[in-house]
């Protein structure tokens, strides 16, 4: 049991040749180092590297060819981009960088190779065994036609009057996907799981809520479909991660109570904290994604959690932080692994209540909605306050006594579609962005509830599709004359800024993007 | 200001001024009995209204003592609270260097070189609230934690005491409204002082 497990995976070309001859001559390869032969160091990605971990490995190192000796050029290089990200999302997470390695070999440097790999197993021996439990628990499979029924019932699809309204309101059947809300029902009222619509539509659904709004028969479709997704995944049936997975291993090594996060590292020396205060801040995700997402979008999600330290400062308060923060979980409860969401729920909500906290200020329109609402309703209470920052500010600045800088662009908003729309808050970014002094603020053609998603939700189901909802979105944010894209949810700005990548069209669409919270915390003074 | 110091005698004078419908005497008269009833100091109030009637310009002189007040009428204040233009024209060159001066901001606009004054949008704050009427009480609110004239508990329980049955609660809203006001700006003012004036270092 206690034995440490590493996982090498080795390049086929020059490494593999050296590990080969060590296998030749018996040498003493550590006995914990499982050998995964691969086509190219390039091709393991930071999914793949991460989902090790989430099995269970204790230490992983990639081996592949030394630079310029590459077969396809650039793997050597990939790997090292994807080694350097995902260590430091290992050391944000608590399980230690030096889990993961990353070299290279030459065919004839066998003895060298030796060396690293008993240096390495040494190193995981003294780091002792990952603090990751494993494996992770799943729902018990329940294939009764009547646990089916119930999810239905208990959403009343039953009333579905086949008006169509969902279809000609959803963002993703307006974008040109062969998709339709009610087409999932219809197969499931049927009785009709295992249809392939149904199988591949469900990961599609974006739970944005428009067409719960439109429902003449109420039905809850993001509700619903959250239910059947975990239904579905307790069938053993495949889940459409985007990215390969890396965030749902990212949230499920949270789950395991051993884990000591340190995801807090980077905040600024001058901001004043108390470990004493009854107000706590509860970050999010934002470091992990902009550890992922360095190379690739320059994203600076981060900001936002800084920007909101500094404006909780402002109004003095000195906030606590939660030393072991977790993922809320909403992306796993959205995805439909309820099991999993509820650990980390429950992990969130003991720490926070061991400390006397009587209120919880979060920037994330998710985290919000998840501690706020889903975690009582998922039968987790707390006995603490969830405040948005956005009523935080609201409060604070009403009372008077600040004042706003000159902000010189035109803006356009993004709504979060947790805030705007589930919680009816279309108003509150609002009323903060007519306290700003922009050049100008311009509505977007659909906006507050009735908003365009940014095109993904809790990391699955992205595809082309998702695509052109952002190109669509992007577009019409420069067409009335804004310079500016503002938004509320970390995610929103990942997955809009992802389109922009696009090589053909980027310069099109290629618009600023900044969170309100930075903005309002840039331009606030006291008058 | 509190009652100690018997024989020194802090006195403070307050006018009280806009026109007629703002409410302005019964701002005057809750600031009063706030201080009489409440904080157990004497006062006075006297209440004048200009020659037109409804709509002219009007008054309230309200005297704050620890100590018998002999003489009721106040020449040169030193608080001035003024809620209309043609109010504030009238006693901006009667004040004194330190008269602690106080305005509806989108009602009054002082005049160039007057000196520091403290502003609040209390006529917009109260139409915000639903009642236009009570920008009398959100500047009642202002007062109060801005000159600590009266104590905030003395000026809550005079409006109770004052309004019409049926709309306290409204009413003190509308003073938190106000005092809050007075302190977010007092801490403004501090955090100048001191170098802060961001939330970015
Ligand atoms: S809008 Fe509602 S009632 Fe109409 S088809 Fe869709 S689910 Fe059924
Ligand atoms: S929740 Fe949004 S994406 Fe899902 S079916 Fe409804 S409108 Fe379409
Ligand atoms: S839009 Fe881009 S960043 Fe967002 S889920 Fe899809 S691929 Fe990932």
């Amino acid at each position: 049991m206690d034995k440490s497990n590493i996982i090498l995976f080795l390049c086929n070309w020059g490494p593999h040749t050296a590990f080969q001859l060590l296998q030749d001559k018996g040498a003493d390869i550590p006995y914990e180092i499982k050998m995964v032969r691969i086509p190219c160091s390039g091709r393991i990605n930071k999914s793949l590297l991460l989902k090790a971990f989430e099995k269970g490995a204790d230490g992983v190192a990639l081996v592949g060819c030394s630079s310029g000796a590459c077969r396809y050029g650039n793997g050597t290089d990939i790997a090292g981009t994807n080694i350097a990200d995902t260590r430091s999302i290992l050391k944000l997470m608590g399980l230690g960088e030096d889990r993961l390695r990353h070299a290279t070999f030459l065919p004839d440097e066998a003895d060298a190779l030796l060396t690293f790999l008993t240096d390495f197993a040494g190193d995981i021996r003294e780091m002792r065994k990952t603090p990751v439990a494993s494996p992770m628990p799943s729902l018990p499979e329940n294939r009764s036609v009547d646990f089916l029924r119930g999810i239905l019932t208990k959403h009343d699809v039953y009333a579905c009057q086949d008006c169509g309204k969902c279809s000609s309101s959803c963002p993703l059947t307006l974008i040109g996907k062969p998709f339709s809300p009610r087409g999932i029902v219809n197969s499931l009222i049927a009785g009709d799981i295992d249809d392939p619509s149904v199988q591949n539509d469900i990961w599609s659904c974006l739970t944005c809520g428009l067409c719960y709004d439109r429902c003449p028969s109420a039905v809850n479709f993001p509700d619903f479909i959250r239910d059947i997704r975990c239904h579905i995944i307790s069938l053993g049936n495949p889940v459409r991660e985007t990215h390969n997975g890396f965030f749902q291993s990212l949230m499920r090594i949270m789950t395991s109570p051993e884990v000591k996060t340190q995801k807090w590292a980077w905040v600024p020396e001058e901001i004043k904290l108390d470990d004493n205060s009854p107000i706590l801040f509860f970050g999010g995700c934002a470091p992990y994604f902009d550890a992922f997402f360095r190379h690739h979008l320059g994203v600076e999600t981060t900001n936002i959690l800084k920007d909101s330290l500094r404006l909780l400062n402002f109004f003095d308060i000195k906030p606590a932080l939660l030393e072991n923060e977790r993922c809320c979980g909403h992306d796993l409860l959205w995805a439909g692994d309820e099991a999993n969401f509820l650990k980390l729920a429950a992990l969130n909500v003991d720490m926070i209540h061991s400390r006397n906290i009587e209120e919880v200020v979060t920037a994330c329109p998710e985290c919000f909605r998840t501690l706020s609402h889903d975690y009582p309703e998922r039968g987790i209470p707390v006995r603490f306050k969830v405040t948005h920052i956005y009523d935080f500010l609201e409060r604070e600045i009403d009372k008077g006594g600040v004042d706003f800088k000159k902000f010189r662009k035109t803006i356009t908003y993004q709504d979060s579609c947790r805030l705007s729309r589930f919680d009816n808050r279309a108003d509150l970014p609002r009323r903060l962005i007519k306290r700003l002094k922009p050049d100008g603020f311009h509505e977007m053609p659909e906006n507050g509830r009735a908003a365009v998603c940014c095109g993904n939700s809790a990391w699955i189901g992205c595809d082309s599709y998702s695509k052109a909802l952002q190109v669509k979105r992007l577009r019409q944010s420069r067409a009335n004359g804004g310079n500016l894209l503002v938004t509320s949810c970390p995610k929103c700005q990942i997955h809009l800024r992802c389109a922009m990548e696009d090589p053909f069209l980027g310069d099109e669409l290629a618009v600023e993007i900044r969170d309100l919270t930075s903005i309002i915390a840039e331009t606030i003074n006291w008058a | 200001m509190s009652r100690k110091q018997e024989n020194e005698n802090i006195k403070k004078e307050v006018i009280i001024t806009g026109f007629g419908g703002q409410g302005i005497v019964l701002a005057g008269s809750i600031l009063g009995k706030a201080a009489a009833l409440g904080d157990h100091l004497e006062s006075t109030l006297v209440q004048s209204y200009g020659p037109e009637s409804r709509g002219g310009a009007c008054s309230a002189q309200v005297v704050i003592s620890n100590l018998p007040i002999h003489y009721p009428y106040i020449r040169t204040p030193d608080i001035l609270v003024c809620m209309s233009q043609s109010a504030y024209e009238k006693y901006a060159d009667q004040l004194k260097p330190d008269t602690l001066l106080l305005i509806d901001q989108d009602l009054v606009r002082p005049m160039p070189g007057c000196g520091d004054y403290y502003a609040i949008p209390a006529t917009r704050i109260a139409e915000e609230l639903g009642r236009k009427m009570m920008a009398n009480i959100i500047m009642i609110g202002f007062v109060t934690s801005i000159s600590k004239i009266v104590s905030e508990e003395a000026a809550r329980n005079s409006i109770r005491d004052s309004v019409p049955k049926g709309t306290e609660e409204a009413n003190i809203k509308a003073f938190r409204k106000g005092f809050e006001y007075g302190l977010a700006i007092l801490k403004g003012r501090e955090k100048k002082a001191s170098g802060h004036t961001g939330a970015i270092a």
